[in-house]
């Protein structure tokens, strides 16, 4: 029985696995295990995407546009966009002078401008209420010149700028550093000043990094949650994001809520394929 | 008049460059790596700032550090190919050479076409640096650099990277460019052939400094001193002696020379180069040749062109310490014809205008 036993498992390594022959069958369970774990996962990931599209599919025309839905896409995506556009306004000088030059304190500006990444958001909420709130750092000043920035739809870009800027200067800041310097000289040699150079030579030659960049703040941003609830609030057609009129939907209008994270999900994947198309690494998030 | 003197303090590197050097010919930077050449050529295009000096093609200014004049790399009018690196890799070939120039884009168009046209390459405007070949890909660059017509044309190397066919090609229409457009150009190699074959003066470079500046016959002929002999590659240089003006003792062995300056008894060293001694046969008629001495030929090896062979002076030694006393380089077929391999013993003679001789 035993020996019977044995030689059916060769036999079917011998099939299985032409290149190894059943020379050293550990192997081969050292995979069986590996893919077992690793289906476990996708299975893990997958699930809930499949349930959510499920439950969302079939659901009437009204879950989808409904005042509140509508409100809450065309808010997102004005917030979002919004935001990527200040990200690359501001973010590309700081990309750009963290990877061309050196200063003291560079290393802290770098950590700096990559905390908003780990924190966790609710801390971002708080932090800009302190800065920018009522009883805020900067926010009397602001209120002695009328502008109450807490709980207004700029709230919301200043809490998603804050939260998913990193994300653009990190990739923006990769992309420069590949450009080789020496391409920047000769074009200053042939006459071009450092400003058109930077527009000429720089960002063609950093673009897929700094496009990948774009589009991760731009999906991040429109994902924001814990820092725009706190410090924008939750008011629809104000500061009521996707992400916030989906908690909202939840207790309100569950149908609603499911169509949302479903253009959520989507809208993901695309820009996650939008990226590997961009840069043939895909994602430059290190 | 190109006037040069760079100063610039590193931390493991001093340049102390000085050279005046006429315009409209290729001048030549010589010299290994590590000698100064390229920091050169960064502080000439305005890349580095030196701590002194003064840059000035002819009338025109570009540095000088005294009087606070320093000119920013767009406005030195300064053209410059590279060995790596030469193209902008986003842009056309047509787009690379247009890039510097201004002017209406209907001009621009006809000088990038004249341009292309003085490089060969008429048929590939529209290709990208990574569509062309390396020996193509420079002589875009090439076409690049003189498309903002500049005072001065800087070479980094710009054909080490290539193939040895195309390597010849380009110096052949890099001198015939140079000598149609009259375009003063600095050229930076280390490659003792290329400085040859291509500059009008060439300048011995080493540890940052000017060590000679001539004509390349001059200094293959007549290296200044023992570090410019090696530099040009002499092979046979010797401890010696002045007897009086033209005779010297090199080893154990008297010689004559050409009339010197250097006094009797000063400590010299006698520079000859491998591929100017004579050999002569044994059994010739005896007739008397200069500087005329015995020989065995001790071992010979070959790079495929040349072959170098060790010889042992028979007598007085001129290496009484080595194991052998001279060097000889000659072509593989005169060595073939010679029946080297067969033939070891030979009589040897040293014309006395082959002993060049140098202060220690």
């Amino acid at each position: 029985m035993r020996a019977n036993g044995c030689r059916a498992v060769f036999f079917i390594m011998a099939f299985s696995d032409t290149r190894v022959g059943f020379a050293r069958p550990h192997i081969r369970y050292a995979r069986i295990l590996f893919l077992a774990l690793a289906s476990l996962l996708v299975l893990f990931l997958t699930l809930p995407l499949v349930a959510l599209v499920v439950r969302a599919l079939p659901l009437g025309l009204d879950a989808w546009l409904n005042e509140t839905t509508l409100a809450a896409l065309q808010l997102s995506l004005t917030t979002a966009t919004l935001s990527a556009l200040i990200a690359f306004g501001v973010g590309t000088p700081v990309a750009y002078l963290l990877a061309r030059e050196n200063f003291r304190g560079k290393a802290v500006v770098d950590t700096l401008i990559d905390l908003p990444m780990v924190l966790p958001p609710a801390v971002a909420g708080i932090a800009l209420l302190m800065a920018f709130g009522r009883r805020g750092i900067l926010g009397a000043t602001f209120s002695a010149f009328g502008i109450e920035l807490p709980f207004t739809t700029a709230a919301v870009v200043i809490a998603e700028t804050f939260v998913a800027a990193p994300f653009y200067v990190r990739s923006a800041k990769a992309g420069f550093g590949a450009v080789d310097r020496r391409l920047e000289q000769m074009s200053a040699l042939l006459g071009v000043s450092d400003w058109k150079t930077f527009w000429r030579v720089t960002l063609p030659l950093a673009a897929p990094s700094v496009v990948s960049g774009l589009l991760m703040t731009w999906a991040r941003a429109l994902g924001e949650f814990g820092a725009t609830i706190m410090f924008a609030g939750n008011f629809p057609g104000r500061t009521q994001t996707m992400p916030l009129a989906i908690y909202s939907g939840l207790e309100a209008n569950l149908d609603s809520a499911l169509a949302l994270s479903l253009i959520l999900v989507i809208v993901s994947f695309g820009v996650l394929l939008a990226i590997r198309q961009v840069s043939p690494k895909g994602l430059t998030l290190g | 008049m190109l006037s040069l003197a760079i100063h610039k303090q590193l931390d493991a590197f001093a340049l102390d460059l000085r050279l005046e050097a006429p315009t409209k010919k290729i001048i030549v930077l010589f010299g290994a790596s590590g000698a100064g050449k390229s920091l050169t050529l960064a502080a000439i295009a305005g890349f580095m700032t030196p701590d002194a000096g003064r840059i000035a093609i002819d009338e025109r200014v570009l540095l000088d550090v005294a009087r606070g004049v320093n000119l920013a790399p767009q406005a030195r009018k300064i053209g410059m190919v590279r060995q790596d690196l030469a193209l902008f890799p986003h842009l056309s070939a047509a787009d690379n050479i247009a890039y510097g120039m201004t002017g209406a884009r209907a001009a621009k168009m006809t000088r990038v076409r004249e341009l292309l046209q003085l490089v060969r390459l008429a048929e590939f405007g529209a290709r990208k640096p990574s569509e062309l070949s390396g020996g193509q890909q420079q002589r875009i660059a090439l076409a690049r650099a003189l498309a903002i017509e500049p005072a001065l044309l800087l070479l980094d190397e710009p054909f080490s990277a290539l193939d040895l066919g195309t390597r010849m090609e380009l110096r052949r229409e890099l001198k015939d460019l140079q000598r149609r457009l009259q375009q003063s150009m600095i050229f930076v190699t280390h490659d003792l052939g290329e400085a040859a074959l291509l500059a009008d003066e060439m300048a011995v470079l080493d540890q940052g400094r000017v060590l000679q500046f001539a004509t390349p016959n001059a200094i293959l002929r007549a290296p200044r001193n023992v570090r410019v002999a090696q530099i040009v590659g002499v092979k046979n240089i010797l401890p010696a002696q002045v007897i009086h003006s033209n005779r010297v003792r090199i080893g154990a062995r008297e010689l004559e020379t050409l009339a010197t300056t250097f006094a009797p008894g000063a400590k010299v060293f006698a520079c000859i180069r491998s591929e100017r001694v004579l050999l002569v046969r044994r059994e010739s008629p005896t007739r008397t040749h200069p500087n005329e001495m015995a020989g065995e030929l001790l071992d010979e090896e070959s790079d495929g062109n040349d072959v170098t062979l060790r010889f042992r002076v028979e007598g007085a030694r001129l290496q009484p310490r080595e194991n052998f006393d001279l060097q000889i380089d000659m072509p593989v077929y005169v060595y073939e014809r010679l029946q080297l391999a067969r033939e070891r013993q030979w009589r040897i003679s040293l014309k006395p205008n082959v002993l060049h001789l140098v202060s220690a």
